[in-house]
C-alpha cells in the first residue's frame, strides 16, 4: 500500500469553515430542540392561562342592593308556617317575587328589576325563612344583579346598559363577591344561579363506583396473571385482551355500555350507576397492566422466603407480594381514575347529557359529571355562562392535577430499589 | 314492598359476617376441647362457612332479580285486567310499565287510564315474587352455612377450600378483560347486522353522501367516505403534522440534550398536556383557536372560512397528542445501545450528526410504532372534534372548511332521538365497528412493530 496521502490541513480555511459550519448546524440543531419544548411548554401556559383568566370572573358575582320595605308593602303570610316543608311554597304563592321585583324598581329607576336576577327573590326567601323578622321592617338585601349587569360590570358595556351600570357603580350600589351559589347549586337556565354542586356530586357518585369495580377486579386479575396463572393459550388470550381494551377508543365503550346496559339489563339511565359501570370497564386494563408492573417488581427472593418457611402460594401472594406492590398499585390506580373523571365521550352516549336541575339523590338518580356540565354550557348561547365554563375548568383540572400529584407524591414516596 | 337487591345483599353479608365469628369460634372451641392441634387457623374456617353462606345466597340474588321482573309480567298478564290490553306493540308496554311504576311506589298515580285495573294484579305479583325470592334466598343462605358449620372438624382442611375459592374468584377478575372484549365485539357486531339488513355494507363503506334521515332509510344517505375523509383530515394530517416534529424534538432535545434536573422537571409538567381532559381541549379549540384561525383565514383572503375548522380541531389535537409521540420517541431513543451513540461520537460527529445518522435510524421502528398508536389515539378522540370541527359532512381538502368525523357522527347520532329501531341509531353502532375495527388494527400492526424492534438489541 503505497498510496499517496496528504494531511489534512485542519488549519487551512476551507477545513475552518467546515467546522464553523458543522459546529454552527450542531447549535440550530440544538435551539430547534429547546423550541419544541418551549412551544409545547408555551401552549400549556397558553391553554391555563386562558381558562384561568376567564374563569376567575365566574367564582364572583356582581350584586345590587336593593331595599326592600316589608313595612310599605307587607307580604302577608303565617310566619308560623315558615318552619313546614312547604314553606318554600307558601312565600312564593303570598307574592314575594312581585315585591322584590316592585322594590327593586322604586329603587334603581324604571325597570330596576330588570337588573337583578329573575331569582333574586329566593334569596330574600331564605333570607326571610332564616329571619321572619325581616318582615316587620325594611331591610337592604344585596341581590345578585341579571347576567348582563354583571358581564357589564366586570367588563364594561357600551350604551343604555353600560350608562345604567356604570350610574349604579358611582352610587355605591354594586358589589362583587364570591359567588356561592356557584358551588352550591346544580346547573340551571339562568347562569346567576347555576351552579356545580350536582355535577361535582355525580361525578364523585360515579368514580366511587367505577373505583369499587374496578380496583378489585384490575388488582385480582393481575394477580391471577402474575402469579399463578400457567403460560397457555388462554392466559396468552387474557393478555391480548387486556392490552387491546387498554387501546380501545373511549366511545366504544360508550356503545357497548348503550347496547348492554340500558339496551339490555334495562339499568338507570343518565346515572352514575351506568356511569361507573362503564368508566370502570375502561380503567380496569390500565390498572391490570400498572398492578402487574408492581407486583412484577417485587423480588422473586420474597416469595422464595415466605414459601421457604411453608406459607401457602395464596398467602404468600396476599401476606407479602400484594402489600409491597401495593404503592405502585395504587399510583397506577389513581392516574386510571383521573383520567376516568376528565372522561366525557362514553358517558354522552349513556344519556349523562341531559339538563339536571337537581343534586343527584342516589346512585340511580338522574345527574350529570363535571366534564359533561362543561360541555352543555360550552353550548348555551348565553354570555354568562362562558365564564361558568372556564371557572368550572379550574375547578376540574384542580381535582385532576392533584389527584395526579398525589399519585407522583407517592410513587417517589414508596420508591424502593431492592 | 319491592325487591331491593341492595338491602338484601346487606342482609346475607351481615348473616356471612355471622357465619365468620361462629366458624372462628367453634373451631377454636374444638381445638381447645379435644387437645388437638387445628388444620388451619380458625380464621380460615371461619371464611369457609361465610364463603359457604354469602356465595349461593348471592348467586341467586342475582339471578333472581334479572329473572323476576319477567315472572312478575306473565304472572300480570294471566289475570283478569290484563284481557283488555291491546295486543302487542308499543301502547300494551306503556300501559305495562305505568301500572308496574304505580305498584312499585316511583309514582302517585297512574297516567294512562287502561292501567288503573292493572295497578293490583301488579302489586300484588310483586309482593309474591318478592316473597318468594327473599325466602329462597336465605333458605340457600341457611342451608350453605349450616353444612359448612357441620364440616368443622380439627382436621378439616378449611385453608385448602378456601384457597381454592380465592384461586377461582382470581380467575374470574381475569375474565373480565375477555368479557368486555366479547362484549364490546357482540354488541357492535348484533346492532351493526341490523343496520347492514336495512343499508348495504358497500354503501356505508364507499358512499360518498352522508345525509343520514329518520324514519325509512333513503338509499344514498349513508356514504361514510366523508366522514372517513374528515377522520383521515384531522387525525392524521393535521394532528400529526403537529405532533410528530414537535414530539420528535422534544424527546430528543429530552434526552440528548437537557440536563437531568431539566428533564426531571420538564418531562411531567409536559405530560400534564396529555392529562387535560378532551372536553377543556375542546372548548379551548371553540373558544381560542377556531375564532383566531378564522381571523388569520380571512386576513389571507380565503373564502367561506368557518368558525368550526378541521384545523382547529387537528391543531389542538395534535398538542394533546405530543406527550404521547415524545415518550414513545424517548423510550425508543433510550432503548438504542450507549455503544453506538458512543462509537459514532468517538469518530468525531457531531452531537446533532449522531441523533439523525445513527439514534434515529436505529430507533424508527419503535418510533414508527409509537406514531400508529397515536394516530390510533387521534382517530378515537371524540371530544374535540364535536366541539370544534363541527358535524357537517363535507368531502374538502380546504382545512378552514367545517369536516366531521366517525366519532363525531357516533354522538350526533345517538344523543338526537332514541327509537332503537331506525336506520339512524343503528348506523352509530356501524360506524362504531369500522373505528373499533381500525384501532384494533392500528394498536396489533404498531405493538408487532414495537416488539420485534426491542428483540433486535437483546
Amino acid at each position: 500500500m503505497n498510496r499517496q496521502t496528504t494531511p489534512t490541513d485542519w488549519k487551512g480555511a476551507t477545513m475552518q469553515k467546515r467546522i464553523a459550519g458543522r459546529y454552527a448546524a450542531e447549535r440550530r440543531f440544538k435551539a430547534v430542540g429547546l423550541g419544541a419544548v418551549l412551544l409545547s411548554g408555551a401552549f400549556l401556559a397558553f391553554l391555563l392561562f386562558v381558562m384561568v383568566g376567564n374563569g376567575v370572573r365566574g367564582f364572583t358575582y356582581t350584586h345590587v342592593s336593593v331595599p326592600v320595605d316589608f313595612k310599605a308593602m307587607p307580604l302577608t303570610i303565617d310566619t308560623a308556617r315558615l318552619g313546614d316543608a312547604d314553606a318554600d311554597q307558601v312565600i312564593a304563592n303570598a307574592g314575594l317575587a312581585d315585591i322584590v321585583a316592585f322594590a327593586a324598581d322604586e329603587a334603581l329607576g324604571a325597570d330596576g328589576s330588570k337588573l337583578i336576577s329573575e331569582n333574586a327573590w329566593k334569596e330574600v326567601r331564605s333570607a326571610i325563612k332564616a329571619d321572619p323578622e325581616l318582615l316587620k321592617s325594611k331591610t337592604v338585601f344585596e341581590l345578585p344583579a341579571s347576567s348582563e349587569v354583571d358581564i357589564a360590570a366586570k367588563e364594561g358595556a357600551k350604551g343604555a346598559l353600560g350608562a345604567k351600570v356604570d350610574a349604579l357603580e358611582k352610587d355605591g350600589k354594586l358589589s362583587t363577591g364570591i359567588h356561592w351559589p356557584f358551588f352550591k347549586n346544580a346547573d340551571a337556565t339562568d347562569p346567576a344561579v347555576a351552579g356545580i354542586w350536582g355535577a361535582l356530586k355525580g361525578s364523585v357518585l360515579t368514580i366511587f363506583i367505577a373505583f369499587l369495580i374496578a380496583f378489585p377486579t384490575g388488582v385480582l386479575a393481575a394477580l391471577y396473571l402474575e402469579e399463578y396463572a400457567a403460560k397457555n393459550r388462554w392466559t396468552d388470550l387474557i393478555e391480548v385482551s387486556i392490552n387491546n381494551l387498554a387501546a380501545v377508543p373511549s366511545i366504544i365503550f360508550g356503545l357497548l355500555a348503550l347496547a348492554v346496559f340500558i339496551n339490555w339489563f334495562g339499568l338507570c339511565q343518565a346515572s352514575p350507576l351506568v356511569g361507573g359501570l362503564t368508566l370502570a370497564l375502561m380503567t380496569m386494563p390500565v390498572i391490570v397492566i400498572a398492578s402487574r408492573n408492581a407486583i412484577k417488581s417485587v423480588p422473586p427472593s420474597i416469595r422464595d422466603a415466605a414459601l421457604g418457611v411453608g406459607a401457602s402460594p395464596v398467602q404468600v401472594v396476599f401476606h407479602h407480594v400484594l402489600p409491597l406492590a401495593l404503592p405502585g398499585i395504587l399510583t397506577g390506580t389513581i392516574i386510571g381514575m383521573a383520567r376516568a373523571l376528565g372522561e366525557t365521550a362514553p358517558l354522552l352516549l349513556v344519556g349523562m347529557r341531559a339538563f339536571i336541575g337537581d343534586v343527584p339523590g342516589g346512585i340511580c338518580s338522574p345527574s350529570t359529571v363535571l366534564p359533561m356540565q362543561i360541555f352543555l354550557w360550552s353550548d348555551e348561547v348565553d354570555r354568562g355562562f362562558v365564564e361558568k365554563t372556564s371557572a368550572a375548568i379550574i375547578v376540574l383540572l384542580i381535582v385532576l392535577l392533584s389527584m395526579n400529584a398525589f399519585a407522583i407524591y407517592l410513587r417517589n414516596k414508596f420508591e424502593k430499589r431492592w | 314492598m319491592t325487591f331491593n337487591a341492595a338491602a338484601l345483599l346487606l342482609l346475607i353479608a351481615g348473616l356471612a359476617l355471622m357465619g365468620w365469628l361462629a366458624g372462628r369460634a367453634r373451631s377454636s372451641l374444638l381445638a381447645g376441647r379435644a387437645g388437638t392441634k387445628l388444620h388451619s387457623r380458625p380464621q380460615y374456617h371461619g371464611w369457609y362457612v361465610a364463603l359457604w353462606l354469602f356465595a349461593p345466597a348471592a348467586l341467586f340474588l342475582a339471578v333472581w332479580s334479572s329473572v323476576s321482573p319477567a315472572l312478575i309480567t306473565n304472572q300480570v298478564l294471566t289475570s283478569e285486567a290484563a284481557q283488555s290490553l291491546p295486543s302487542f306493540g308499543f301502547e300494551r308496554g306503556a300501559i305495562l310499565s305505568d301500572a308496574r311504576s304505580v305498584a312499585e311506589g316511583k309514582q302517585a298515580a297512574v297516567r294512562l287510564p287502561a292501567a288503573a285495573p292493572l295497578v293490583k294484579p301488579y302489586s300484588d305479583a310483586t309482593h309474591r315474587y318478592a316473597w318468594i325470592g327473599i325466602a329462597a334466598m336465605l333458605a340457600l343462605a341457611l342451608a350453605g352455612g349450616l353444612y359448612a358449620f357441620t364440616r368443622i372438624r380439627p382436621d378439616f382442611r378449611a385453608r385448602t377450600r378456601v384457597e381454592k375459592i380465592v384461586m377461582l374468584f382470581l380467575l374470574l377478575a381475569s375474565l373480565v378483560a375477555i368479557l368486555t372484549t366479547f362484549g364490546i365485539v357482540l354488541s357492535l357486531l348484533f346492532e351493526s347486522i341490523r343496520f347492514f339488513r336495512l343499508v348495504s355494507p358497500a354503501e356505508l363503506l364507499f358512499g360518498t353522501t352522508w345525509a343520514p334521515t329518520s324514519g325509512a332509510p333513503q338509499p344514498g344517505t349513508f356514504g361514510g367516505i366523508p366522514l372517513f375523509w374528515g377522520t383521515v383530515l384531522i387525525g392524521t394530517i393535521i394532528a400529526m403534522i403537529v405532533a410528530i416534529p414537535i414530539g420528535m424534538m422534544t424527546a430528543v432535545y429530552l434526552t440528548q440534550y437537557a440536563a437531568p434536573t431539566v428533564r426531571k422537571w420538564v418531562k411531567p409538567l409536559l405530560e400534564i398536556l396529555a392529562g387535560v381532559p378532551t372536553v377543556v381541549y375542546g372548548y379551548f379549540a371553540a373558544l381560542t383557536v377556531a375564532p383566531a384561525l378564522r381571523e388569520f383565514a380571512v386576513m389571507l383572503g380565503i373564502p367561506n372560512a368557518s368558525t368550526e375548522s378541521a384545523l382547529a380541531a387537528g391543531i389542538v389535537m395534535g398538542v394533546m397528542i405530543i406527550p404521547f409521540v415524545s415518550s414513545m420517541a424517548d423510550d425508543s431513543i433510550n432503548a438504542v445501545p450507549q455503544a453506538m451513540r458512543d462509537g459514532s461520537l468517538a469518530l468525531g460527529a457531531t452531537p446533532n450528526e449522531t441523533i439523525r445518522q445513527v439514534l434515529i435510524p436505529a430507533a424508527l421502528p419503535g418510533v414508527m410504532g409509537g406514531i400508529l398508536l397515536a394516530v390510533s389515539r387521534a382517530i378515537g378522540e371524540t371530544m374535540i372534534v364535536v366541539m370544534a370541527a363541527g358535524l357537517s359532512a363535507n368531502m374538502t381538502a380546504n382545512p378552514f372548511a367545517s369536516v366531521t368525523t366517525v366519532t363525531a357522527q357516533i354522538v350526533k347520532l345517538l344523543t338526537g332521538d332514541q327509537e332503537f329501531d331506525s336506520a339512524k341509531t343503528l348506523a352509530a353502532f356501524a360506524l362504531g365497528l369500522v373505528l373499533f375495527l381500525v384501532t384494533l388494527l392500528l394498536n396489533i400492526v404498531a405493538l408487532r412493530i414495537v416488539k420485534k424492534y426491542r428483540e433486535a438489541y437483546e
